[in-house]
């Protein structure tokens, strides 16, 4: 691993030490490191599985449960794995149910989701979440997942976690599930992204909210809309149109979601390219930075979190410490003084996967 | 009560049409049929920097497009603005226009697709009346003698609308009057959560799309219900949607069916197959005055 990040890892952790003492003292509570979170999980705890959204066969789950038990978790396998209804995994009702069933069931300590595709905003209304907001659970998944994040962020304010799901689980641990693996053991990432041009330098702290941007912008005028005021907003999208990208950068820009952000993030964004149509006149860096050009947050481009290759998994709902420099992006959650783990660095057997960022976990 | 909407003069003998392209580019010779057309109807037309030019995708730069459509709004010897295209690019402009000048002068904003985000401004931010309707490209090779384009003629003449449907297996009967909203499905979603968000109460709304994935109309529809607008309407009228595309996993479910499954819970009337949309079936209705929909043997849209 690259010892000059380790580095300067370790100096930006001594920092949010000090940082954290100063947002104890400020006023704003959400930034005091005390956002409750789901508790971890231990070896033993069981993970359940459902689909909200697209379906998914029992064969595809061979990887999900074999790596999951390596990691000496147990796993219940919902209703929902292996039906399919339509396009989805199981009717409304069905999926409901099972992510009912999930959510209330005591002995499953947190829900990895299935899929994306598309279901997951049909439900998020259907469902009591009054059992979740007693016992809190780590939710884990992405791209339409991020209608369950929005909702839950914006109505209960839990946090979940923006991470790969069970149709992104390989034979081996790969970073985007590992990171999974650290983050529901309790283990620390600091997360670094490269330099990039479009970057804006700066350092922001505020509560890490977001996902797809699709589905950030399907919860505009919904009462599962983010809000964003003070936030750090991370955003990914795949496959778009730049037109609809534009389109869709507009509506948040247009319903005011840009103009009092900590900081943007921004991971894996791919376009396609209209063949009946004249070029977009802007890249897809440019159709984002001029949304936001008026403002004078910090920037970051290219974060590995997303639709791409090294999706490590994200605390949504918890306070982050951004910072962007000339070398590259830093990220890093907010921990109040007493419960900051020791940051120690593994080497990694697998370092050509490492594109981005490193894992420093404690020992 | 639905509000009061303004209705802007309707068009008399030697008045002028503006053309402009507030979005995508559009060829000059695309809309010369439209501009001798409009001039074999007595108007006189008026053609704007923005037709005939393009920046890459768009009609111009946001700034000459703004200028174009700016210059149309404020001159007081243009009686209606014709957009000549949609395309992607209006929402990009609409908050820096300026209305005063439209306010003491107000005129009849023309068209359709991307177009919609200037007919829910209108409707919503100004409370003007505007008209959806056929554009440019909707006059070439026979389409100036369409049923289509002529309902543009009757409407801008100041004709009441009167629409009769064919039945639909889908159709739930019923009669509705309320104002009319509506347009392209993917732009009125686009307003959501947005200044100019419309305000759909007792409105009969109707909508069309085209190539868009069966999954982004559902959750589209998902999204105006969430928002809590499908619930508040007096009826829906269902324009085409063509060109639709499908993912590896089937959706299961036809267009039609997408749609009726996402108001089965309400009780207004919904009539399907109404002639808006962005083929060359795409009557004139004109957008914020009250209409009267009545679905049963016969189904039938009228103004009031």
């Amino acid at each position: 691993m690259n010892r000059k990040k380790f580095i300067k890892g370790l100096l930006a952790t001594a920092g949010s030490t000090l940082l954290v003492n100063q947002l104890l003292a400020g006023t704003d509570p959400s930034l005091r490191g005390l956002v409750p979170q789901p508790p971890l999980l231990l070896p033993g705890d069981i993970i359940g599985i459902t689909c909200p959204a697209n379906p998914m066969e029992l064969k595809e789950m061979l990887n999900t449960q074999r790596l999951l038990q390596m990691w000496g978790f147990k796993i219940c396998v919902g209703n929902t794995v292996g039906q399919q209804w339509e396009r989805f995994g199981g009717s409304d009702a069905e999926r409901t149910a099972d992510l009912q069933l999930m959510l209330n069931d005591p002995s499953i300590k947190a829900i990895l989701f299935a899929r994306g595709g598309y279901g997951a905003m049909r439900i998020v209304d259907r469902v009591d979440w009054s059992a979740f907001q007693q016992s809190p659970k780590w939710l884990v998944g992405f791209s339409d997942m991020t209608a369950i994040h929005c909702h839950v962020h914006t109505l209960f304010g839990i946090p979940t976690l923006h991470a790969e799901m069970a149709s992104g689980f390989k034979q081996q641990e790969t970073i985007s599930t590992r990171s999974i693996r650290y983050l529901l053991s309790g283990n620390r990432i600091e997360y670094t992204a490269p330099a990039f041009g479009q970057n804006r330098k700066g350092t922001a702290q505020g509560i890490l909210v977001g996902g797809n941007l699709s589905l950030i912008c399907a919860m505009l005028g919904s009462k599962s809309e983010l809000q964003t005021e003070g936030k750090i907003l991370f955003i990914e999208e795949v496959n778009e149109f730049k037109y609809t990208l534009d389109r869709m950068m507009m509506s948040l820009k247009r319903s005011g979601k840009l103009s009092n952000l900590a900081g943007l993030i921004i991971g894996g964004v791919t376009a396609t390219r209209a063949d009946n149509e004249m070029t977009f006149p802007m890249s897809v860096e440019e159709i984002i930075s001029e949304k936001v050009q008026e403002y004078n947050y910090p920037i970051c481009f290219g974060f590995p979190a997303g639709h791409v290759p090294n999706n490590y998994a994200l605390k949504l709902g918890v306070p982050h410490h951004l910072q962007i420099e000339s070398t590259g992006s830093f990220l890093r959650e907010i921990i109040a003084p007493s419960v900051v783990p020791p940051v120690q660095p593994i080497e990694d057997s697998t370092n050509n996967n490492l594109m981005f960022g490193h894992l420093p976990v404690n020992g | 009560m639905p509000k009061k909407i303004k209705v802007p003069p309707y068009l008399k003998k030697n008045d002028t049409i503006a053309i402009v392209c507030p979005a995508g580019a559009m060829p000059a010779k695309k809309a010369a049929k439209c501009i001798e057309t409009l001039q074999q109807w007595g108007y006189h037309v008026k053609a704007g920097k923005t037709l005939g030019q393009h920046f890459h995708y768009f009609s111009g730069t946001d700034e000459q497009r703004l200028n174009d459509l700016q210059q149309m709004l404020d001159d007081p010897t243009v009686h209606a603005i014709l957009c000549g295209r949609g395309g992607y690019g209006t929402s990009r402009i609409i908050d820096k226009l300026d209305w005063k000048k439209f306010r003491k002068h107000p005129k009849w904003i023309i068209g359709f697709s991307d177009i919609t985000v200037l007919h829910s401004f209108l409707f919503t931010k100004l409370n003007y009346a505007s008209l959806h309707a056929p554009m440019a490209n909707a006059f070439n090779e026979d389409g100036w003698k369409s049923p289509y384009v002529f309902s543009l003629k009757n409407a801008l003449a100041g004709k009441k609308n009167r629409y009769k449907v064919a039945p639909h297996p889908l159709n739930r009967k019923g009669t509705a009057r309320g104002l009319l909203l509506g347009g392209n499905l993917s732009l009125l979603v686009h307003q959501l959560g947005t200044a100019s968000d419309i305000n759909m109460k007792d409105a009969i709304l109707f909508i069309e799309d085209i190539s868009e994935y069966l999954y982004h109309i559902d959750r589209m529809l998902v999204q105006l219900n969430r928002a809590g607008k499908l619930k508040q309407l007096a009826g829906l009228v269902v324009g085409g949607f063509t060109d639709m595309k499908d993912t590896s996993t089937p959706f299961g479910k036809t267009i039609d069916e997408i749609i009726y499954a996402s108001v089965q819970d309400y009780p207004f009337p919904v009539c399907f197959g109404f002639p808006v949309s962005h083929e060359k079936e795409n009557m004139a209705l004109k957008i914020g005055m009250p209409y009267e929909m009545r679905v049963g043997k016969t189904v039938t849209l009228k103004e009031i």
